[in-house]
């Protein structure tokens, strides 16, 4: 009988281990790759077919769960541009149009596989549910769905490594299940102040056959804005925040 | 042990094979670099724009425009050869900041021969003591309006060219001031920016009348996810105007925007019938109403509908094709100008701009990227005036791939029967080819 009661109460103590809490695993996750408000600087690099690239170097900036901004610092061709993004609503800020214009998730600021959801990413907790968790070796798989129809990718398949609880691989999928782009996490390093994240971030897609974009992470900052920041009025001097 | 053919290692020769054909493939194995200097922040920036654009003109001798501009010259086509240089700097130091932005135009052709002209685009200072505040000064643009190719609520600007927006525009010396507030809830962003604009001689000396403060405003709300904005200019060196704009995502990749305008006793120089000088005073409006839309295939659509309530009627235009007419034949018979010198000032006072009638609609589809050609963007443009049914279609070709290049090869075809506005245009159709290098 005390066999008994100790083999239950092990039972219930371990059922909650396997009890994987999803959203609580993709808001780690979210929380492992970016502090909830920081400052960052990212270079991306479009690369062609036959090897040739074009890079863009950003500075962003990110406030809460709904407040990003990112200012292009290179090359000279789109130098003083910025986009915001406040919750679904996005807008493009270029220098010699003089005031912003709504732009979409779905379309490219910088042409190539990145489109502007990637470069404006919010935490993946706020635009998607987990919908399912499998555990593959020393992966967890996470099936996410999208809140909302204004979210750029219906749904997600995230793969996350299981010590770190940081993605290693993200497939983006239509709700008919086609696959339209790829990410895959790599080279893990230490940013300081505790942010031990990929630094860099490559993408290929089979709808750019032969052509790839990568992200790569030079400085990750926890750093707290007012809100004023992230309107349209400011978005002429987001270079005053640097 | 590696592979031989014909006694030759064959793993070197299928390397070398990769290098030449496949460099994608090498690359894939390339770490990527990003130097911490590339991102160090300099107190001052210097950088620039160089342009070469030349444009060949097919013109059209019958048409009434033609007769004004060419006819101590008659020629049937033109080529101009058009530049561009824009230099750019600025300084910063705490909460301050100097920008400065010169812009040169230089043009020749086998008509006017070559003529330069050099302005300070923008040249202003800044404070911003936080960011809810910011003031500044100097000569500057403000570009109200939410409006792709006409702004009928921006008071303050010189009109942008419908056929190229993005076009940079000199600005006007003033003083403007932002500030913002965030909140939670419907509205999350408020910003009023009030404007002081000088006009005394040498300062905004074209804006209008002299000895005078002109006052203007406008308050921005992002209110339910629309942006709106409420405008004014007090009455001053132009009379009293008002208006409101307004852009909203209705779904992620579909766009609604608009603009209304009041202006207060809009003069407006005109021709009669008889080709006499009239001038009428009224209260008008002028509106915009468009969309904008991406499709899954990258395909943008931007469809405008515009009201000029300062245009000029179909009848209006058609008495100033006649005054040209006559003024052209007169010439011919007695060699006296005087008629087309005055149908040369009537076009800088209204008749020549660039939009001088009722009502417009623009159509601009552009393809992002087709055929997986990156950085490749072909785009075709149809400007329809709805008043006398004339068009102008320009197709384009653009291509950004080289860093900080970018090329454009247009073309223009313009349409319409005789006495409407694109059929009297000077030319039939345009060919142009721009290059522009940043720097």
């Amino acid at each position: 009988m005390y066999k008994i009661i100790i083999f239950l109460v092990t039972m219930l103590m371990a059922f909650p281990v396997y009890a994987l809490d999803g959203t609580a695993l993709l808001k780690q996750v979210d929380r492992n790759l970016n502090p909830e408000s920081y400052e960052m600087y990212r270079k991306l690099i479009n690369v062609e077919p036959d090897g040739k690239k074009k890079e863009f170097t950003l500075f962003s900036v990110k406030k809460g769960q709904d407040k990003v901004a990112a200012l292009f610092l290179a090359p000279a061709s789109e130098k003083g541009r910025s986009t915001l993004r406040l919750g679904d609503n996005m807008w493009l800020y270029i220098p010699n149009v003089g005031k912003p214009i709504r732009i979409t998730s779905l379309q490219s600021v910088v042409g190539g596989v990145f489109n502007n959801a990637d470069i404006l990413n919010l935490d993946y907790a706020v635009e998607y549910d987990v919908a399912k968790v499998e555990e593959t070796g020393k992966e967890y798989l996470l099936h996410l769905k999208a809140k909302n129809k204004n979210v750029a990718y219906d749904q997600l398949k995230m793969w996350a490594d299981k010590g770190k609880k940081l993605p290693t691989k993200i497939e983006c999928l239509t709700a008919a299940n086609m696959l339209i782009k790829t990410l895959y996490f790599k080279d893990h390093k230490d940013f300081g102040g505790g942010i031990v994240r990929p630094a860099v971030i490559e993408t290929d897609s089979p709808l750019y056959k032969g052509y790839k974009s990568v992200m790569i992470y030079a400085k990750i900052k926890k750093r707290s804005f007012k809100d004023e920041v992230f309107t349209l009025t400011y978005m002429p001097n987001l270079e005053s925040l640097r | 042990m590696p592979t031989r053919l014909c006694g030759k290692p064959i793993l070197p020769i299928a390397i070398l094979f990769l290098i030449l054909f496949f460099p994608a493939a090498v690359f894939a194995e390339e770490s990527y670099t990003f130097d911490a200097g590339e991102i160090e922040k300099k107190p001052y920036h210097f950088g620039g724009y160089v342009e070469l654009r030349p444009v060949m003109y097919v013109l059209d001798k019958d048409s009434a425009l033609y007769q004004l501009q060419y006819y101590q010259d008659p020629r049937s086509t033109l080529m101009e050869w058009n530049g561009r240089f824009q230099l750019e700097g600025s300084y910063e130091k705490g909460i301050g900041r100097v920008f400065v932005k010169t812009n040169t135009d230089l043009r020749y052709s086998t008509f006017a021969n070559g003529s330069e002209r050099t302005a300070i685009f923008d040249g202003y200072g800044t404070l911003k003591p936080s960011p809810s505040w910011k003031f500044e000064a100097g000569k500057k643009t403000l570009k109200w309006g939410k409006g792709y190719a006409w702004n009928p609520v921006n008071f303050i600007d010189r009109p942008k060219d419908p056929y190229d927006p993005d076009l940079p525009i000199e600005g006007y010396i003033m003083a403007t001031m932002d500030y913002i507030r965030s909140f939670e809830g419907p509205l999350k962003t408020f910003s009023f920016t009030p404007v002081l604009i000088p006009v005394y001689d040498h300062i905004n000396d074209d804006y209008g009348v002299n000895n005078r403060l002109n006052a203007a405003g406008k308050i921005y709300l992002l209110l339910y996810d629309t942006d709106l904005d409420f405008i004014f200019a007090a009455d001053g060196s132009r009379t009293t105007r008002m208006g409101m704009d307004f852009s909203r995502n209705i779904t992620t990749s579909f766009e609604i925007h608009g603009e209304l305008a009041y202006i207060r006793d809009y003069q407006q120089p005109f021709l009669d019938s008889a080709g006499v000088l009239q001038s009428r005073t009224q209260d008008v409006v002028s509106g915009l109403a468009g969309i904008r839309h991406l499709t899954t295939f990258d395909l943008t659509t931007i469809l405008e509908y515009y009201h000029n309530g300062m245009g000029y009627s179909a009848d209006d235009m058609k008495y100033y094709y006649n005054y040209i007419r006559q003024g052209y034949n007169r010439y011919n018979s007695t060699g006296n100008a005087q008629m087309l010198n005055a149908a040369q000032n009537l076009a800088t006072g209204g008749y020549g701009r660039l939009s001088p009638m009722d009502d417009y609609l623009q159509l601009r589809l552009s393809q992002k990227e087709p055929f997986d050609i990156l950085y490749f963007t072909p785009a075709v443009t149809v400007m329809f005036n709805l008043d006398d049914q004339s068009y102008n279609i320009t197709p384009e070709l653009l291509y950004t791939g080289i860093t900080n290049l970018e090329l454009r090869l247009r073309a223009g075809f313009i349409r319409g029967s005789r006495d409407t506005e694109f059929g009297e245009k000077a030319n039939d159709y345009r060919f142009e080819f721009r290059a522009g290098y940043y720097f």
